[in-house]
């Protein structure tokens, strides 16, 4: 009888392996989704070798499921994302003298301890945070199944950004949040604004690129880290929130410097800034458990 | 928890007890540690100014059944260990009980098929690594010779379980014993098959839900003549990426081979391995030590002096080659080199390398590479040359010198920008001498110290040349006090030539040890064979006590 | 949680369990040097005393005192019979350095393989050194953590007591 036993669980377990062989491509997929968005936070660092495979994660994702994604490269953390210190090694080249670093960005780090859990990690909507630590921190290759099953959930709120220049360099940027569904509890909404196409230095693998092409740069925030409260009442069905945000062109770059993080080489906010390659970004969350319900994104001047 | 804990005891009242037979027993253990912030090393300090990790073992067995449980408790966990160690819960308990030859095991168990090189669940509390399955395990002794054992379950991660179900079975067949051959050698036969399932959800690539890992080895025992061989393979695993090029569809395959000799007086041991892509996780998207459920032991000597342990290897089970080479000789008691009591000396090399060019196989749609068997690259991951000596002088004075040259690829293991930090060569020597002052009393004074040299770096900041030294009185059977002392004083950065003092005093009792130490720790990497973690540099207060029963 | 432990002790004494004095080795098996399996409950020096030594090749402590007891271990054994188990809790790294040490050091005791620490666990062992002495019915009736310099010395007279 035992031995029976045990030789059917050899042979139960000898037919458990799926050996493959190419090709691996699986082209039948199908893309759901019911107009939800998804935010993917990249926390990276520009001397950080395996973080462009993280970028090139996100570039693939796009690929896939279009629009519906929305990313952010939020550089943080002290040992890679850090200028390169001129007091410690020779810097001949010009290597890494920027710092993409912000202090919203940090704020955001330190909160949900990425850096600190090792570079290149994420979060995928802010979804499985508790706050006695939880499952946040996703690596990359786990940020496809996720996402996938992000595009899948409910959605609570629709989000439109129109931006319009008033005058000279000054630019209004309305969010209008409407609520597609009743809702109890407390919301608030992040703006910020991020810049893709910044050329610079970053550290591939094994290969210093002089030439890398930065995207989805986290660089200023229109709000605090933490957003602006959505409404002070109750939300039904239908509501619209309307919040208006106003920012200079001209002071972005100054206003920037000013909120980075840079400790020890001065302005480290090297290139970019061409208003042509900025992009709206606003989110909104569940207070409760920083959730991200809904997220849009919009180039900044209007094409 | 309330539920487990009564649970547990419901299943012990079931049981009519034979009281003679029963007993009850296990350990427990304490780490407290205070952080003070000291910005010459980098250290910080805690929010919650003292940290805990503690834990308590039960054990309580009646003739062939027993049943177990770990309570733990993080509060916070120890900056060295993984912040999701939080908070407290009994996250180990099983039963077992055994039966003409049959045991059976349900709830949480560790093991290892063979050598480990496709599975192995343990722990190591120093390296806060505990991998336990929970789940159900049967081990069967089958007639003469012949045993067979089996398990279904999931892998702990902190204080949950990993996605991946495991499937596993090994058997082993003492050939001799089985067909009752009365050879003077021996032969022993052993296969495992593992396979972990874990739901598909790539929506471009494909992607096996079942990932099967089998090996087979084989044991040859004649005299003081011992040969062990041991090959595991790996079938595709590739991970849930949506980029070609991170997709890796290639099998993985491991071996390890040792041939040893040894007689009164007279030991050899050597011995090669390779491992190419031989990661097996228990979930295929997740980096990080608590997922990783084989094991592919290093192959270099575990060295326990603090300098000669300051740059440690540790495998890349996704690929490496490697031999050592290990010494062991007694000059006999009277020979010129013997002296009175006889003299011992252990010789050890070892050197690994990496694999060729891509340093693993590699297989999607427009890549198709695997190395050849015993290729290997000019990338040299570490080697060790050293020799220990062991010697007793006289009734008072004994002494163990080392003498060692070390290679450490530093941009490859810390997987720093090559050519940043280069490889580390350096050169120790150590004296550890003891004397005895009286019945009880000893004095142990210990000086280390080693050289280094950068190969190929650009880098300023290297820590270079070290010196250590220890003294340590302790009074048998219950008192020990030691004052120690490591001087970086050929960092690079001028800033950095820093003293990390230590004082430790204890206590022990029987079974109990209670330890107090006070000072700076040095941030590093800390390795238990072979498998590392980063310590965080510190500075505080330290009390431990364990204690079994 | 503490609540939980303290309501599981005073049920278990409540349920009417009550416990020996007497603690059994564990039924736990190891390897021999020979390859062949050991139940460690199979232990056995004809009614003499039994030493229970856990150690490593990597552990400083263990070898120091392993060596100390070596050379009085003829002595020993003239006087009082005893045996000393010697279980190697080297993991797969540094198992096959045991039998080149052990016998390139002259030792005359059983050494046992524990690879993955499952006797270690079982008899709670948490570090090593960890000595037990075990008496002529097999129980384990007296254990010490650590090894001090001249720690062998109480241990002989743990034995000597045993064989009074």
């Amino acid at each position: 009888m035992k031995k029976s036993f045990c030789f059917i669980i050899l042979i139960g377990f000898l037919n458990s392996c799926d050996d493959l062989e190419g090709p691996y491509i699986d082209d039948t997929f199908v893309i759901n989704g019911n107009g939800k968005n998804v935010l993917i936070e990249d926390f990276t660092a520009h001397r950080c070798s395996n973080c462009p495979n993280a970028a090139r994660e996100i570039e693939a994702i796009h690929d896939v499921y279009g629009s519906k994604i929305i990313s952010l490269a939020i550089h943080a953390g002290f040992q890679f994302a850090y200028p390169y210190d001129t007091t410690i090694a020779v810097n001949p080249d010009q290597k890494f003298t920027y710092d993409f670093r912000t202090i919203w960005g940090a704020e955001i780090d330190t909160k949900f301890g990425l850096s600190a859990g090792g570079l290149p990690n994420g979060m995928i909507n802010r979804i499985d945070w508790t706050e006695n630590g939880g499952d946040h921190r996703k690596d990359f290759s786990q940020w496809a199944s996720i996402t996938a099953d992000e595009l899948d959930k409910e959605v609570q709120f629709g989000i439109n950004i129109n931006s319009t220049l008033v005058s000279g360099d000054t630019i209004n940027i309305t969010i209008d949040t409407e609520a597609l569904t009743s809702l109890s509890g407390n919301y608030k909404l992040v703006v910020c604004l991020s810049e893709n196409n910044i050329i610079n230095w970053q550290t591939d693998g094994t290969y210093e690129d002089s030439d890398y092409v930065h995207s989805h740069v986290l660089r200023s925030l229109l709000t605090t880290s933490w957003g602006d409260d959505l409404t002070s009442a109750s939300i039904y069905n239908g509501d619209i929130f309307n919040h208006t945000y106003s920012i200079d062109l001209s002071d972005l770059e100054d206003n920037n410097i000013q909120n980075s993080l840079n400790m020890n080489q001065g302005n480290g906010n090297a290139g970019g800034w061409d208003a042509n390659n900025l992009y709206v970004i606003a989110y909104v969350y569940d207070v409760s458990n920083y959730e991200i319900l809904q997220v849009e994104e919009k180039s900044l001047l209007t094409k | 928890m309330k539920k487990q804990a009564l649970t547990i005891l419901l299943i012990l009242c079931s049981f009519k007890l034979a009281a003679q037979n029963s007993e009850i027993h296990g350990d427990f253990s304490l780490n407290l540690q205070s952080y003070i912030e000291d910005e010459t090393i980098n250290a910080t300090a805690a929010d919650e100014v003292v940290l805990n990790n503690a834990f308590l073992n039960l054990i309580y067995s009646s003739n062939n059944f027993t049943v177990g449980l770990r309570y733990e408790s993080y509060l916070n966990a120890l900056l060295d260990y993984d912040s999701e160690f939080k908070g407290n819960g009994i996250p180990y308990r099983y039963a077992t009980y055994s039966i003409d030859g049959l045991e059976i095991t349900a709830g949480n168990f560790y093991e290892q098929f063979g050598s480990g090189l496709i599975f192995r669940s343990y722990e190591e509390k120093g390296l806060g690594i505990d991998n336990a399955m929970d789940g159900v395990r049967l081990k069967y002794r089958i007639g003469k010779g012949i045993s067979l054992k089996s398990f279904i379950g999931k892998s702990r991660t902190f204080f949950t379980y990993a996605d991946g179900i495991f499937r596993g079975i090994d058997g082993e067949v003492d050939v001799n014993e089985t067909f009752g051959l009365e050879n003077q050698t021996k032969y022993i036969l052993g296969g495992s098959f593992i396979s972990r399932y874990e739901q598909r959800s790539n929506p471009k690539f494909i992607i096996p839900q079942n990932v099967a890992a089998y090996a087979g080895r084989l044991n040859i025992l004649n005299g003081g003549w011992n040969y062990y061989g041991e090959y595991a393979y790996k079938i595709n695993d590739p991970i849930n990426s949506l980029q070609e090029r991170e997709m890796n569809y290639a099998s993985g395959s491991a071996f390890t081979n040792s041939i040893t000799y040894s007689q009164r007086g007279f030991g050899v041991t050597a011995e090669i391995h390779r491992a190419d892509n031989m990661l097996l996780l228990s979930e295929r998207d997740r980096i990080g030590k608590a997922y990783i459920m084989n094991y592919i032991p290093t192959l270099s000597k575990p060295h326990a002096y603090t300098l000669l342990a300051i740059y440690p290897c540790a495998t890349q089970a996704m690929g490496e080659l490697g031999v050592q080479l290990d010494l062991f000789y007694k000059f006999k008691k009277g020979t010129l080199l013997g002296g009175k009591y006889g003299t011992k000396i252990n010789l050890n090399l070892s050197r690994i390398n990496a694999l060729d060019s891509i340093g693993n196989s590699m297989l999607h749609d427009n890549i198709d590479h695997t190395p050849a068997l015993l290729s290997f690259d000019e990338e040299l991951y570490f080697s060790d040359i050293n020799l220990e000596i062991n010697k007793k002088v006289n009734k008072k004075v004994k002494y163990n010198a080392v003498f060692a040259h070390q290679k450490y690829n530093k941009d490859f293991l810390e997987g720093k920008t090559p050519g940043e930090y280069g490889t580390l060569s350096s050169t120790i020597g150590i004296i550890d001498l003891s004397y005895k002052i009286k019945k009880g009393h000893t004095i142990r004074i210990e000086t280390q110290a080693l050289f280094a040299k950068e190969i190929d770096s650009v880098s300023k900041k290297q820590e270079g040349d070290w010196i250590m030294a220890l003294a340590e009185y302790t009074i048998s059977p219950n008192w020990f006090f030691a004052i120690q002392d490591m001087y970086n004083y050929g960092n690079e950065d001028e800033s950095k030539r820093l003293h990390y003092m230590n004082i430790n005093f204890g206590f022990l009792k029987g079974a109990t040890r209670f330890e107090i130490g006070y000072g700076k720790k040095r941030e590093g990497i800390f390795c238990v064979g072979g498998v590392c973690k980063v310590v965080p540099s510190s500075n505080g207060l330290n009390l431990s006590i364990t204690s079994s029963f | 949680m503490k609540k939980s432990i303290i309501l599981l002790t005073t049920l278990l004494l409540s349920c009417g369990i009550t416990f020996s004095q007497k603690r059994n080795l564990p039924n736990i098996e190891v390897k021999t040097l020979k390859g062949n399996s050991f139940n460690i409950q199979d232990l056995n020096n004809e009614g003499n005393p039994m030493v229970i030594s856990f150690w490593a090749t990597w552990c400083k402590p263990c070898k120091k005192e392993l060596n100390a007891i070596a050379e009085v271990y003829g002595e020993w054994q003239n006087e009082t019979g005893v045996k000393l188990i010697a279980i190697s809790i080297d993991d797969t790294r540094s198992m096959s350095k045991v039998a080149p040490y052990v016998n390139s050091s002259d030792w005359e005791y059983d050494v046992y393989l524990d690879s993955n620490s499952d006797l270690k666990r079982a008899m709670g062992v948490s570090t090593v050194p960890h000595t037990f002495l075990i008496n002529g019915e097999g129980n384990i009736v007296w254990h010490h953590k650590g090894y001090i310099d001249g720690d062998e010395e109480e241990l002989y007279e743990q034995i000597e007591h045993l064989v009074k």
